[in-house]
């Protein structure tokens, strides 16, 4: 399932890329319209027999009443939580139900190409009524393309805690709606931990020790699918900011980076990063750079793996392919970045963020939508269905027995976001990182000509 | 005059056919490279509405590139490599399969079918055999195997196999083709003259065929030139840039690191760089063939 949708997108981004011509978007324009217009009669003709069902049995169904006048409406929503699908599709299905008049086309995209795909077609002209955006750089990127509905003022905010509506503002006004959160920390076997008598690590020189020993006893301390960018990116995107603004102390280290001020030569965490990713690698399963994110969660699942750093996604998966791992066997521990126990709080990361496209032509229905999501029905329905948290208030935070490890850092607040470090710089520099790294990691760079690479590609191509 | 007339009313019929072809190719290839070289100029996002133009500044910096450079050299690497590799297989493979084999169809159809899968497919099938497949065949035979998508000095070999593995399909076809045009005759007098087997093709099947091999080696190069599915599938470029060629850098460069205006000026380098090979393939082959 999860490779043909892999493969699928990859086709649409083929496709989209060989569409970049005027002429070609003014096609699939004029398909989309004539489409959306036969649907539009067809679905109008539906309604025309729903109101007259209503006026017979108006006194029944009072929601469908009040949305009995409203044009019935399709709107696109496109989001990049492949992974959970059926989850997400489940969603919808409830709030159709409770919404008749609008349909949704759900559109998922794998994360890796999401944003090349949005980016095509926004620039292409096409119209997509709700999106996926993740807080931040990426999202400034849209609201500065003009594609972004401001969301400042609507009364579906007010479920959500004023200071996460303020960490997720685009230069002051919300652009976004919260709408997913979730801790990224390590899971582990537990019954390799208690074979092995091991503790769960408070340091990053423990969960070394930890892994040292699961080596030797013959399993795989790490599983690492760092073939896809996106699993070595989302690591050292927060080891890194983790490190730099926390154990050498230079909080605006990113933020100076995007005007020039600073450099990667003069911050000491860039090295400590480098050190701890040969470490990991080494202790990482065989073929590292060429498994991906699927490979490893078959390793986990299989139960040979001792930990693994990842964000709550893949228990869905587990849960499938091994029930018993998942209720009894798996715990959850923060990762520890830094050997100070104190430093080494829970990583708490808001991911998926709610927008209305600017073009819309249904921003009624799209408001709607974004209101179902904001009520606590709908963040109930996000928790379970998407195994992962939604800032919305009150909403259940029950998603998995291994969670229940982290609920004294929820309890004590002992919380933080490395991502807030980096919220002010456009500059790709993971992606560069990542070349470098992958070279030293067969020995083709030394750490030293890591870091000038990185420096040397920060001047070249931000000027 | 009334001969031009006519000969104009008679050809027109034949304009009327290209027109299709004629305006598919123009809204799809020559529409976006004008738009493209105007985009060239700009500092585009990709996203913006709006761009700035910045003059030759995005071929300026291309030239001092050196990650430019880096991909050109792992395109020219890999094109060169499948130019010559799938066309030395299907050759041999052509002359083998033109013989009296038994099954020589079957085998035709088998080594053809890789052809009629898709590269997104191929891609996959042969991710899962390095990685898993390959892996556990040989741990029977106690070899312990990584797969080499995932280690630098490997990638390319890996990714070259797989293309070889796809690509020798068609050439062996024009092959096989060219091979049957040879009159039976000419073989059999150089045998009857005293050459060896390997005499008679070194000297009249080869000969004969050239027109075949410039058209394996123009299609093989330039389509190896141009790659870019099955390298975005299998390694995205990676690891270290081991992979990276040049539709792939143009990717990153346009989509990952939002700069689609220098992104399309690269893609006008390229253009430029294709345009080049591709004419002096061609006189250097077409000269040969005339020679022979």
């Amino acid at each position: 399932m999860k490779k043909s949708l892999i493969g699928l997108s990859a086709v649409i981004a083929m496709l989209s890329l060989s569409a970049c011509g005027n002429s070609g978007n003014d096609a699939s324009n004029a398909a989309n319209s004539s489409s959306n217009s036969s649907s539009n009669t067809s679905a109008s003709s539906e309604s025309n027999a729903n109101t007259s069902s209503n006026t017979t049995t108006n006194n029944t169904t009072s929601t469908n009443a009040s949305n009995g006048d409203a044009e019935p409406v399709t709107i696109s929503f496109m989001h990049f939580k492949s992974d959970v699908t059926d989850g997400i599709q489940k969603i919808v299905d409830q709030f159709e139900a409770e919404n008749p008049n609008i349909k949704v086309d759900v559109q998922p995209v794998k994360y890796d190409d999401y944003y090349t795909i949005l980016k095509t077609k926004l620039a292409g002209g096409d119209v997509v009524d709700v999106f996926t955006l993740n807080a931040g750089s990426q999202a400034k990127l849209f609201v500065d393309g003009g594609y972004v509905e401001d969301l400042t003022g609507q009364e579906f905010l007010s479920s959500f805690d004023t200071d996460v509506l303020t960490s997720q503002a685009t230069d002051g006004k919300n652009y976004i709606m919260p709408l997913n959160a979730g801790p990224i920390a390590v899971f582990y076997n537990k019954n390799i931990f208690k074979e092995l008598n091991l503790e769960v690590p408070r340091t990053f020189d423990a969960m070394i020790e930890d892994a040292k020993k699961i080596k030797e006893a013959g399993k795989t301390p790490f599983a690492l699918g760092w073939k896809d960018a996106w699993t070595l990116g989302m690591w050292i995107g927060r080891d890194l900011p983790s490190n730099t603004a926390l154990v050498a102390n230079q909080p605006d280290f990113f933020d100076k980076l995007e005007t020039g001020g600073s450099k990667f030569a003069d911050n000491p965490a860039v090295k400590t990063t480098l050190d701890h990713a040969q470490q990991i690698f080494d202790l990482g399963n065989k073929d590292q750079l060429g498994l991906g994110y699927n490979d490893i969660v078959d390793l986990f699942a299989k139960g040979d793996v001792g930990m693994m750093y990842m964000g709550t996604w893949p228990l869905a998966d587990i849960q499938k392919k091994n029930p018993d791992l998942y209720n009894t066997g798996i715990g959850y521990f923060p990762y520890p970045f830094s050997n100070d126990e104190t430093l080494n709080k829970l990583e708490f990361n808001p991911d998926a963020s709610l927008a209305v496209g600017s073009k819309s032509q249904h921003k009624e229905a799209a408001m709607k939508f974004l209101a179902f999501m904001a009520s606590k029905e709908g963040g109930d329905a996000w928790v379970k269905n998407t195994n992962t948290l939604s800032y919305v208030k009150g909403a259940t935070t029950d998603i998995a027995p291994a969670l229940n490890d982290l609920k004294p850092y929820f309890d004590n607040g002992q919380l933080y976001n490395s991502q807030a470090y980096m919220s002010k710089t456009t500059i790709d520099w993971t992606t560069q990182l990542i070349q470098s790294l992958q070279k030293m990691f067969f020995k083709k760079d030394t750490p030293d000509q890591v870091v000038t690479a990185l420096d040397d590609w920060v001047s070249k191509n931000h000027k | 005059m009334s001969n031009l007339k006519r000969s104009i009313r008679s050809e027109m019929w034949y304009v009327l056919f290209i027109l299709p072809g004629l305006c598919l190719f123009v809204f799809a290839v020559v529409v976006p490279l004008v738009i493209g070289a105007k985009y060239s100029f700009t500092n585009w996002d990709g996203v913006a509405p709006t761009a700035k133009y910045i003059g030759w500044d995005n071929y300026t910096q291309a030239l001092s590139d050196s990650d430019l450079w880096a991909a050109l050299r792992n395109t020219f690497k890999y094109a060169i490599l499948v130019t010559v590799l799938v066309n030395l297989v299907s050759l041999l493979l052509a002359v083998l399969l033109d013989s009296y084999l038994k099954f020589r169809k079957v085998f035709r159809t088998v080594f053809f079918m890789p052809v009629a899968i898709s590269t997104v497919l191929a891609a996959y099938i042969w991710s899962y055999n390095y990685s898993n497949g390959l892996p556990k065949l040989l741990s029977y035979f106690g070899v312990d195997m990584t797969s080499p998508l995932g280690n630098p000095d490997h990638a390319m070999m890996a990714l070259i196999v797989i293309s070889i593995w796809q690509g020798v399909g068609s050439p062996m076809i024009i092959y096989i083709a060219g091979l049957q045009g040879i009159p039976g005759e000419l073989t059999e007098s150089a045998r009857i003259d005293g050459a060896g087997a390997f005499g008679a093709f070194r000297h009249i099947t080869l000969p004969l065929l050239a027109p075949s091999v410039t058209i394996n080696l123009l299609l093989v190069l330039t389509g190896s030139l141009k790659v870019f599915d099955l390298v975005f599938l299998t390694t995205g470029g990676g690891p270290a840039f081991s992979t990276q060629v040049i539709s792939t850098f143009i990717y990153n460069v346009s989509f990952n690191s939002a700069k689609a205006g220098y992104g399309t000026a690269l893609s006008m380098l390229f253009f430029l760089i294709l345009v080049i090979v591709t004419i002096v393939q061609l006189a250097i082959f077409r000269r040969r063939e005339v020679d022979l």
